[in-house]
């Protein structure tokens, strides 16, 4: 094999993207060493500047019309870019987030954006992983980058235990995870690309057999643990409290699109014989996620832990689209990902502007915030209300595609499941707007008297308040200009040959309700 | 043109919502009451271009908008919606007019009624199911804030019960719209692009089901109501105006247009349980609201009882029953409008609303007598007496229902009759009567703040006496909707007939 051949089917130019955020890396990691904590003043700035150039690089590769890189190890079709476009802008609004909130720990920011980058290469080669040596890399150093952050604030021990919760549940989903893997390898007789994997099954005629479902079952318990679905969601409420709260912003909207990503891959590419089976149990999670995540949610009193519940119920809502397994489906699903990352990331930013100026996170400590900080009581209602899914917000226009697409697949008791949780979820939502606005002056929380005087102008207040702005802004008119978006989401799915053959077929549709009227 | 009702009061309301801080609340009111006056004039400029004789669709507006979900911003007015619009736009003007001009938080209040205004024209002129929705849950947030931060003493309690309520009744709608649009295999929600004549009849009338217990919860009907007595005494008055004049006969209109127009097989087929649910519910309205011991409660349950009559002419679909069921609904909202009101000023002056407290307020010097004498117009408006616009109203429903549904159309005139004993019990026990001499030292009211209540009381005497005003805006569109309904209730009507 000569050098041109192997240089072409490396076709290194599929992972620009990954390639500046490891220089990006590396930078952060170098000028820290050489300047120390004098660097912390425009650090943050650098490793942004190098995501936002990664996710350029990323616009560049649409539609590559070779995207199969390093001999079919990683995928940059439109779908990866997608979800790596995801990844990248989570962490770079993370970024902003972190630099005032690391500092006022008193722990370094250098080495936190340096974890944070490498957990953001994870989930960005994890989106276009399509071999089970590369998936279980990239995912292995997400889990691990997500540990340290989690446990990055040592002097707390909530953070400490819910590291340790974590590393713990964490090990152990992808020990499972793995061993599903071990069995697909051997399975297929000896493959590891995902798509000589699903040959290799369909050739040997295992369609049906127990190993492959009993791999399927495995690998869907490390994805689960991935997007937090009941019951593999264990963690998340414990990690959610435990951990910074930039980190858990990360965790849950890069982690759970990454997580989303190797879903899709995995089960779409590998396991479509065994359709019928996943779309049954990840059914079950989603039945599972969107009542026990609401239903829990509504008792939580601190805003992380609700938090944390909501993410595991939208992650229920999320899996409505998967299981819809049409384009649509998939659309829908990087869709409603897409403005949840505007509006996680806003709710987000809220709760760590409130948490820096007062040092807590009780819900009930909110109460008369209209007063002392209208602009933070606006950007957390609308968030809250985004996801709740309120018009016209970016959420409704979320919900109702995800609604649109599961009631064309035919899954309607899914669906009116789906509305019924979101109208439980208003409830929990609505309860911290009442806590801000509608509570009088005289009910005013000890933390709301107290409240500082706002000042942007301390260091590391500036970037929040650009966060806040502008993913406030995003939330409240991606819904309304949401066709730049839809298409997005649609083009990106269209020209996937493994979500090929699931289009609805028009005149199927035809044939049913004909069906339907025939009957007497 | 049409854009105009919903985005004016939309801007403006993010004008005031913008407006500094330091700005006293009565100016803020006068703002907002000069935008929605702008409002309520261009309502009826709309109306002298409305064309009587046509009965589609008219002034239509359409931008393509997200086809991906069948989603475009398609408006256009009928019959139907037309005199809703303007009532929308007169019942703002009061609401805001009749506001206290010490109003707490006022930038906050008067944004929201304006932005509940445009939301509320927006869902009447939608001609999209997935642009009516959206209208329609852009006035579940303004509400319950509006209920819950200027309300009564229970106002969390009936805020989150209206909102859960309102959210519910949101759901069921959306799953009924995706169910019509799905199984009739439409790619959009267009509401002239569906058709349900292919669907078996079972499906039929699952969906509409689906959109009558939707619906039901807002209009209310009888067991869905139990968050109105709660929202409407809650609310502050020029909210309860709103709620009960504007925001019940969101239901009424989403029902006779979702409803009806569009199932009217299943429509005819469950015509006769429509009929006695409409009839049961005004005969609860009635009776319950005969035990209450609060003026405002008494009020609140009469409007259940008067949105029962609109059902039963619903059901009975007869070109006259129609016409009366917008006029119904035109009539009660101005009514209701009326004595909410008026309500709110006696509370305001004399400080209760127990109905055991309350006397003599028609002592010309020391009582409210201006007051006292619209609350007895507006209480005989209200249980139908001739002259006055609920008569007309009550009667056509009546008359046209009556040769389809002869008993439950028999059981709502009784219920009429109780209406008339309950408004008697309120005027007998507020009006008539005599002073407490240790506590009748009330407040002047003052000519502004009657002011509401006189127009209100003229646009009532003046559609008694003059009804064609009322009824002739819906006459040629409620016709050829009740043409596509099939008469299959005659054979119900002859079994009854034969009981």
């Amino acid at each position: 094999m000569d050098f041109a051949n192997v240089a072409s089917q490396l076709n290194a130019g599929t992972i620009l993207p990954e390639g500046i955020v490891v220089l990006t890396l590396l930078g952060v990691l170098i000028v820290d060493l050489i300047l120390g904590r004098n660097s912390s003043r425009w650090i943050g700035y650098l490793a942004i500047a190098g995501l936002l150039a990664s996710i350029v690089a990323l616009y560049f590769e649409w539609d590559n019309a070779n995207p199969l890189f390093f001999a079919g190890a990683f995928n940059g079709d439109n779908l990866s870019i997608v979800f790596r476009g995801i990844v990248a802008l989570s962490a770079a609004v993370t970024i902003l987030m972190s630099i005032r909130y690391v500092e006022q720990s008193g722990t370094a920011l250098a080495e936190f954006i340096a974890i944070l980058l490498t957990a953001t290469l994870g989930g960005m080669f994890l989106s276009g992983a399509s071999e089970l040596v590369m998936i279980f890399v990239s995912l292995e150093t997400l889990s691990i980058s997500s540990y340290l952050l989690t446990g990055y604030t040592k002097r707390d021990p909530r953070s400490n235990e819910a590291a340790l919760k974590y590393l713990l549940i964490g090990a152990a989903s992808t020990a499972v995870f793995l061993y599903g893997v071990s069995l697909l390898y051997g399975l297929s007789g000896g493959q590891t690309e995902l798509n000589a994997i699903a040959n290799g099954i369909a050739s040997a005629n295992l369609s049906q057999s127990l190993g492959i479902v009993i791999a399927l079952v495995f690998a869907i318990a490390g994805v689960g643990f991935k997007i937090s679905a009941a019951p593999f969601h264990q963690w998340t409420p414990d990690v959610y409290e435990g951990a910074p709260t930039p980190v858990i912003a990360f965790l849950s909207v890069g982690s759970k699109a990454a997580g989303f990503a190797l879903a899709i891959r995995l089960l779409t590419t590998v396991f479509p014989l065994v359709a019928e089976e996943w779309k049954f149990v990840f059914t079950a999670l989603a039945v599972l996620s969107m009542v026990l995540g609401n239903v829990v949610a509504l008792a939580q009193t601190s805003m992380k832990r609700m938090l944390a519940y909501s993410s595991i119920a939208q992650a229920g809502f999320v899996m409505i689209g998967l299981i819809a397994d049409t384009q649509a489906g998939y659309a829908s699903m990087i869709f409603y990902l897409l403005v949840y990352l505007f509006m996680n990331l806003c709710g987000f930013t809220c709760v760590i502007l409130f948490s820096l100026r007062t040092g807590t996170d009780q819900i009930a400590e909110y109460s008369g915030l209209y007063q002392k900080d209208p602009l933070l009581t606006l950007g957390l209602s609308i968030s809250l209300l985004s996801l709740g899914g309120i018009p016209p917000l970016a959420g409704f226009f979320g919900k109702i595609y995800l609604f649109w697409a599961g009631w064309q697949a035919g899954l309607y008791w899914l669906v009116l499941l789906g509305l019924i949780t979101s109208v439980v979820s208003i409830y929990y939502y609505i309860r911290v707007v009442k806590m801000m606005v509608v509570k009088e002056p005289q009910e005013m929380s000890d933390a709301v008297k107290n409240y500082p005087e706002i000042s942007w102008n301390l260091p590391g207040f500036r970037p929040l308040q650009v966060g806040l702005i502008t993913t406030l802004i995003a939330t409240s008119i991606a819904g309304i200009l949401s066709n730049p978006l839809f298409t997005l989401a649609n083009n990106s799915v269209t020209d996937i040959p493994t979500l090929q053959a699931k289009t609805v077929d028009s005149t199927q549709v035809s044939a049913i309700s004909t069906e339907q009227t025939d009957r007497p | 043109m049409l854009s105009v009702l919903i985005w004016l009061p939309i801007f403006a309301a993010a004008i005031i919502a913008l407006l500094p801080g330091n700005i006293s609340a009565n100016r803020v009111r006068l703002g907002a009451l000069f935008a929605s006056g702008t409002v309520l004039l261009w309502n009826l400029f709309l109306l002298l271009k409305f064309d009587i004789n046509n009965p589609g669709m008219q002034l239509q507006e359409y931008l393509p908008w997200n086809e991906t979900l069948g989603l475009s911003y398609q408006l256009g007015v009928d019959g139907l919606s037309i005199l809703l619009l303007i009532l929308n736009g007169l019942l703002t003007w009061i609401a805001i007019y009749s506001s206290s001009q010490q109003t707490e938080r006022p930038r906050l209040f008067y944004s929201l009624v304006l932005l509940v205004s445009g939301g509320v024209a927006g869902a009447f002129l939608a001609e999209n199911l997935l642009l009516f929705f959206l209208f329609y849950e852009l006035e579940l947030i303004p509400f319950y804030l509006l209920i819950s931060i200027w309300g009564g003493q229970r106002r969390a309690y009936a805020g989150i019960k209206f909102l859960i309520y309102t959210a519910v009744s949101g759901a069921l709608i959306l799953a009924s719209f995706l169910g019509i649009v799905w199984v009739t295999g439409s790619s959009s929600f267009n509401y002239d692009a569906l058709s349900t004549q292919t669907l078996s009849a079972t499906l039929q009338i699952i969906l509409l089901v689906g959109i009558i217990l939707g619906f039901g919860i807002k209009i209310p009907l009888v067991p869905l109501h139990t968050w109105l007595p709660d929202a409407y005494v809650e609310a502050s008055a020029p909210i309860a105006i709103l709620l009960g004049g504007v925001l019940a006969k969101l239901g009424t209109y989403g029902i006779l247009r979702f409803g009806m127009a569009l199932f009217p097989d299943a429509w005819s087929t469950l015509a006769p349980s429509l009929a006695i649910w409409g009839a049961v519910s005004a005969m609860y309205g009635a009776v319950t609201a005969i035990a209450q011991k609060d003026i405002k409660r008494m009020v609140a349950y009469s409007s259940i009882g008067h949105m029962g009559y609109i059902l039963l002419a619903a059901a009975a679909s007869t070109p006259l029953a129609l016409v009366g069921a917008v006029a119904q609904m035109i009539s009660h909202g101005i009514i209701l409008a009326i004595l909410f009101h008026l309500v709110g000023v006696v509370e305001a002056k004399v400080g209760t609303r127990e109905l055991d407290v309350l006397n003599g307020l028609m002592n010309p010097i020391r009582g409210l007598p201006l007051t006292s004498a619209l609350l007895v117009l507006g209480g005989m408006a209200s249980a139908g007496i001739p002259g006055m616009t609920g008569f007309i109203s009550e009667f056509i429903v009546f008359q046209g229902s009556f040769s389809v549904f002869p008993l439950p159309t028999l059981l709502c005139v009784v219920a009429t009759g109780l209406t008339a004993v309950y408004f008697v019990i309120l005027l007998n026990r507020t009006c008539f009567g005599k002073l407490d001499n240790n506590l009748a030292y009330y407040p002047r009211v003052l000519w502004h703040e009657k002011m509401p209540a006189l127009v209100l009381a003229a646009l009532i005497l003046f559609l008694g006496v003059q009804p064609t005003w009322l009824v002739r805006w819906a006459e040629p569109t409620t016709t050829a909707m009740v043409a596509t309904i099939p008469p299959i209730e005659k054979a119900v009507t002859q079994q009854v007939a034969l009981k």
